[in-house]
């Protein structure tokens, strides 16, 4: 056992909202910007503002965008998800691309996944619908009513080799070229 | 010369009521080469077990219909992204790696290696007959995995690094699996207006 296993926590996948069973609903709800306005570490941040803020704040008028400019602090990204989930991610130094990519992130995911580690990779409610396999399936009925030991049954198959069969086939070519060349 | 004829004419005067001819045209090559085996290729005539083989098929074919009408619980094996899942209705599953569909977005997975319900299974060599059964699915994640550890070390070298690194995850909720086309009739290949990338 590995300390992976101690630092995050271990879950199944699940969809406990039923989301996407009819429509998709976007399960973010809320995102605050936080920035200083003069300090060179939320340069990438300001610069989004400025730039891409509008156009992501118009793509996605299902989220609700704060900015919060507080003086001397790194840049911060929070989101809050449907669900209570409340995610926190550090921005210090970040470019312009790199903060448009972790909102797209944020954007389409379902809740806040950074602590938590999947232990099986699918879901199902029915694991098996043709029941599990027994020696029994698939066998001709019949079977049911014969009594053992039969003969028949437990006789040596007569099937010839595959061995011998080429051996066959290659002597009847044999004779084949023989006669054609007559 | 003769002989070769021998060998060619019956051959080729049985051609049309051939059911399985594979290559037939090399059969009417060889009459200008004046090699001594004529092909390694055979004509099969399997009419007379063909009757036989179409009832019994007709018989299953006309039972699966049945069982297909009743709307039962599918499921199927899909290969999606390199690898395979077998999947019923309401299933959510995750695919690994980098992957384009975005979240929201519904999509049919179209490689189905297998589908079954509790009387049947149809397997596919290797994929089932096109537009048969359609598998619709939802995206409704795209996520990247927990932080995972790289960490290599060799002992009395001084060599030690580490590398974190998260993998893209994409969720996927399987909304249902059923039948569209005919069993046993599959459209014509002509038909690519919906495989047009």
């Amino acid at each position: 056992m590995s300390n992976t296993s101690l630092i995050f926590k271990p879950s199944f996948i699940r969809n406990p909202s039923q989301n996407g069973l009819g429509r998709y609903v976007c399960q973010l709800q809320r995102l605050v910007l936080k920035f200083c306005k003069n300090n060179g570490s939320s340069r990438g941040m300001r610069e989004f503002i400025e730039e891409d803020l509008i156009d992501f704040a118009k793509s996605n008028s299902g989220i609700v965008v704060y900015l919060k400019p507080r003086r001397h602090r790194t840049a911060v990204i929070t989101a809050e998800y449907l669900n209570g989930d409340k995610q926190w991610i550090n921005c210090r130094n970040f470019t312009k691309v790199e903060i448009l990519k972790w909102l797209n992130l944020l954007k389409t995911q379902q809740g806040d996944t950074t602590g938590t580690r999947f232990l099986k990779l699918q879901h199902t409610e029915i694991p098996s619908i043709q029941g599990p396999w027994t020696p029994y399936t698939f066998r001709p009925p019949s079977l049911n009513l014969t009594n053992f030991p039969e003969e028949s049954i437990s006789k040596l198959s007569e099937k010839t080799s595959a061995t011998k069969e080429l051996l066959e086939l290659y002597e009847q070519q044999k004779m084949k070229s023989k006669g054609t060349n007559l | 010369m003769a002989s070769i004829f021998k060998n060619i004419l019956p051959k080729l005067i049985s051609l049309p009521r051939a059911q399985f001819v594979r290559k037939p045209y090399i059969s009417q090559f060889c009459l200008y080469s004046t090699a001594p085996s004529l092909t390694h290729y055979e004509i099969v005539d399997h009419k007379a077990d063909d009757e036989k083989r179409n009832l019994f098929k007709s018989e299953i074919v006309r039972k699966i219909n049945e069982t297909v009408q009743n709307k039962k619980q599918l499921f199927a094996v899909v290969h999606v992204a390199g690898k395979q899942f077998k999947i019923t209705g309401g299933d959510i599953i995750v695919i690994e790696g980098y992957w384009p569909p975005d979240a929201g977005d519904k999509i049919t997975l179209d490689k189905v290696m297998l589908v079954g319900a509790r009387e049947f299974s149809l397997i596919g060599r290797p994929l089932i007959q096109n537009d048969l059964v359609k598998v619709e699915a939802t995206v409704i994640e795209k996520s990247v995995s927990h932080t995972k550890t790289h960490f290599r070390k060799k002992r009395r070298k001084q060599y030690q690094r580490i590398n974190f690194y998260r993998i893209p995850r994409t969720m996927l909720q399987i909304n249902n699996i059923k039948f569209v086309g005919e069993l046993d009739n599959p459209p014509d290949v002509t038909e690519a207006k919906n495989r047009q990338m």
